[in-house]
């Protein structure tokens, strides 16, 4: 069942087109990722979905419903999530309380049971010392941090903004494998951003290229990975 | 410290606080009102600040509210003790209009717009002198409330005083709380998590501001007079103001311990420099918001072992 | 409507304005304009600050009236013409700025936008007060020949003193652009307000820029405290008026756009003495400020509901 599609979706900042005609769709229960060189608009692309900025053309629809202009903290309601590149926690607020955030306002709970909530996803992503102050987390701890924080929506349709960035390969391996657990277990559409393509190679079921705000290609990893203008993409002008 | 131990210092200071006219003589009783009108102030203006937005027109809600409340007694015959509900609510009102077009654009622009307010407001009573008395004020010929009983108006701005500090408290323990936070600290992300931000900030300006209306009514009725300069006058910005910042902002105690500091200097000064006795409040916001820009509970918790940045409400 | 349109909006019914007014009321199109000198010659150094060190400047107002206050004790007491006063007070008023920028201002600057506000707020309130303790609230006048010469044309007398504000705005817009285009201090400084990173990296001190840009714009506002005192009392909170319609000006003209300031200007002065023309209105012409930011904030948040 399709969740979340674009038709034509096109971004411009003043002279700069940073997505352009992008047309996709997203399945449950499918792991999609969305590569590209630097600069392709894949964040740009994502913030279009999440509501965060506003489309120049095109339309989104989210489980058949037109939702291209709804604002963000509504689409974080109706059941899209997505973490941040860069990760800002809400310093004022414990760990427990950046995961409750989105269990009290996307999902309407009380007090109370948005703590049991996250207490649950926290232990679910091997989060403890939930009452910690933000600053004190490892690099890891903040990135299952801020998965934890957008699962706190309870999603239908996840993004996950490079979040295996900075990593080691045991801390990704771990990530990788907790990813796909957390997408079977909720049967979500989820889209990952990466540049490592092992990552990618692994967690996928099927990958969009963006290049320059275009989507040049689309399938699975295997295919993609050889096509000559993909390649181009990375090896020739790509490169930002 | 013991959760217990605090509950019945607490108590204790409640307490104490009831039953302080009964052994205090005019003046303290008259400087006690001053200092809990203004701590009553600074913690409306630090319940808007936890969500990231400055005021500098708390001098404007006041004045709003003191000048509904005493027309609606001089000219509609209410009774005084119904102006003051009727001047919150007023300066309520105000406020929603005002948020519903500023707040959409933040930060800066609602700063500075609220730094208009206070004068805005005085300029437009001082014109509509056929309603409001103009430049000279209007006096309520049929008194000051209570008799102006020294105890009673005190009893008066300890309510007050009270309804601040449990509007504030609901802010800290309650949802609100979260929503205020998030979108202080960052906004985008308070987003994506469904907080609808331009409906909590609107929603925690309308209640400081009814606050602050509430408290420009207290006000009116216990002087039976009312002036543009009066109560519109930038101290009422000004001090609450500084009050917070020394304290220790984002909290309900800081305000209130700043409040004390400052209210019983606020005394001594007005005794000594007749002129300009406010260049204090000046320097101390300049240097407090430069060197301990967390206020001095931010101090007292360093000394006591713990980090100042600890969110509130964690354990140690 | 195109941006084209859009832009020339307020140039377009200032214009309208000026030809009705002309035919109308000659009186408030010359006084108007020389208020919308006034408003901004005071408000460009306001934008140069907002643009390159981007912070709102709470005592920006303040700055003038010191400035005002102490072209005042200096020809009190040396019984000297303030008009030889200005550029001495401009280069003093500059340096009195640096210092407080490095004392204070620099150090907030890492920190989150909300204490600068606060800061430069605390700023206003210890200058307007320790102009208060010193002079107390009485107001202060020179008293000069040339402040109050006036033209007569036709049967219309009317003082001409104040063009010079205009002559000075119009000075400090050309003299600025000119400033940032074609001296290397000033190409630094846009590029300092464009990009500090950017900057830092390719090797321009970033926080001497600062300085020097505010102090910059301290002294042009200082020459204007000098020349104020030409035509005006002074009393300890003349100067907040002008930080808060500096801001409204800036504001509606957006960061950079120095023919929108005078624009603006020309707009809230017609405003302003129009209003003031007839007894009914005589008072509220203290509003029009208020209600022009209201306007482009509102303007602002409707085309911001697209993007």
């Amino acid at each position: 069942m399709i969740k979340l599609k674009t038709t034509g979706l096109t971004r411009r900042f003043l002279g700069l087109v940073a997505v352009n005609n992008v047309s996709f769709s997203m399945e449950e229960g499918e792991i999609l990722g969305i590569i590209g060189p630097n600069g392709a608009g894949k964040t740009t692309f994502i913030n279009l979905v999440s509501g965060i900025i506003m489309p120049s053309e095109g339309k989104i629809e989210y489980k058949g419903q037109d939702i291209t202009w709804m604002p963000a903290h509504q689409r974080a309601r109706i059941g899209i999530a997505r973490t941040y590149q860069l990760i800002h926690p809400l310093e004022n607020l414990t760990l427990i309380e950046n995961v409750m955030v989105g269990s009290i306002f996307a999902r309407g709970h009380s007090v109370r049971e948005a703590r049991r909530r996250a207490e649950a996803i926290c232990r679910e992503l091997g989060l403890t010392r939930l009452e910690r102050d933000t600053s004190r987390l490892t690099i890891l701890e903040i990135k299952k941090m801020e998965i934890a924080r957008a699962l706190a929506n309870e999603p239908e349709v996840l993004f996950l903004d490079e979040v295996m960035a900075g990593l080691n390969s045991d801390e990704t391996k771990e990530l990788i494998a907790m990813v796909q657990k957390i997408a079977k277990e909720r049967n979500l559409a989820v889209g990952v951003v990466e540049h490592v393509m092992g990552v990618i190679k692994e967690l996928t079921h099927r990958v969009i290229v963006l290049e320059a705000g275009e989507l040049i290609a689309e399938g699975r990893y295997e295919e993609v990975s050889k096509n000559p203008r993909v390649i181009e993409a990375y090896l020739g002008g790509g490169a930002a | 410290m013991n959760r217990t131990l605090i509950r019945i210092l607490l108590a204790g200071i409640a307490v104490l606080a009831i039953v302080f006219p009964l052994f205090a003589g005019d003046y303290p009783l008259q400087v006690a009102r001053n200092i809990m009108l203004y701590m009553a102030l600074a913690i409306s203006w630090d319940m808007l600040l936890r969500s990231g937005q400055i005021s500098f027109g708390i001098a404007g809600l006041f004045g709003i509210g003191a000048y509904a409340a005493i027309l609606g007694v001089v000219r509609a015959g209410m009774p005084a003790w119904l102006s003051i509900p009727f001047g919150a609510a007023f300066a309520a009102l105000v406020a929603l209009a005002i948020g519903f077009v500023i707040l959409r654009l933040r930060a800066m622009y609602f700063s500075i717009v609220t730094l208009a307010l206070g004068e805005i407001f005085r300029i437009i009573v001082h014109n509509l002198h056929d309603f409001t008395g103009g430049p000279e004020g209007v006096v309520m010929s049929q008194g000051v409330i209570f008799g102006g009983n020294s105890s009673a108006l005190y009893w008066l701005v300890l309510g007050g005083l009270a309804v601040a500090i449990a509007a504030s408290t609901w802010f800290e323990k309650s949802r609100i709380h979260f929503a205020l936070t998030a979108i202080r600290n960052n906004e985008i992300s308070a987003k994506s998590s469904g907080v609808d931000i331009f409906r909590w900030l609107l929603l925690a300006f309308v209640v400081t501001s009814a606050i602050q209306g509430m408290l420009g009514g207290i006000f009116v009725m216990s002087y039976g007079f009312a002036a543009p300069d009066v109560v519109f006058s930038a101290d009422f910005t000004l001090l609450p103001l500084a009050m917070a910042l020394l304290g220790g902002i984002y909290s309900t105690q800081g305000p209130i311990f700043g409040a004390i500091l400052l209210g019983l200097v606020a005394e001594w000064l007005k005794l000594k420099i007749p002129y300009g006795h406010l260049v204090v409040y000046g320097i101390m916001i300049i240097i407090v918001i430069l060197f301990i820009p967390q206020g001095i509970k931010s101090l007292v918790k360093k000394t006591l072992g713990r980090e100042s940045t600890a969110p509130e409400g964690g354990h140690a | 409507m195109t941006v084209k349109q859009r832009k020339a909006i307020v140039p377009a019914a200032s214009a309208v304005a000026v030809v009705v007014l002309l035919l109308w009321k000659p009186t408030v199109l010359i006084y108007g304009l020389q208020a919308a000198g006034l408003y901004a010659a005071v408000a460009i150094p306001m934008g140069l600050v907002l643009g390159i060190v981007h912070i709102v400047n709470l005592s920006h107002g303040e700055f003038m009236m010191l400035a005002s206050y102490a072209t005042y004790t200096l020809c009190k007491a040396l019984g000297m013409d303030p008009l030889l006063a200005l550029i001495p007070m401009a280069l003093i008023t500059a340096l009195f700025g640096w210092i407080v920028f490095q004392f204070t201002i620099r150090r907030a600057l890492k920190a989150p936008e909300l204490n600068q506000l606060i800061l430069t707020f605390g700023l206003a309130i210890a200058f307007s007060q320790i102009i208060n303790l010193i002079f107390t609230s009485q107001t202060y006048k020179l008293a000069l020949d040339y402040s109050s010469m006036s033209l007569d044309v036709g049967d219309l007398s009317f003082g001409v003193w104040s063009f010079v504000f205009v002559a000075v705005a119009i000075l400090y817009a050309v003299g600025l652009q000119l400033f940032l285009k074609r001296t290397r201090t000033g190409k630094a400084a846009l590029a300092v307000g464009q990009n500090p990173n950017g900057a830092a990296i390719v090797g321009i001190d970033v926080y001497r820029t600062y300085g020097l840009v505010f102090a910059l714009a301290v002294g042009l506002v200082g020459l204007m405290g000098a020349l104020f005192l030409t035509k005006s009392a002074i009393f300890p909170s003349v100067g907040s008026p002008f930080t808060m319609k500096s801001f409204s000006l800036v504001a509606m003209a957006g960061i950079g756009n120095i023919p929108g300031i005078l624009w603006g200007s020309v707009l809230l002065g017609l405003a302003e003495n129009f209003l003031r023309s007839f007894r009914s209105t005589r008072d509220w012409a203290e509003i029009v400020y208020f209600v022009l930011i209201i306007a482009v904030i509102l303007s602002r948040s409707l085309k911001g509901k697209k993007s």
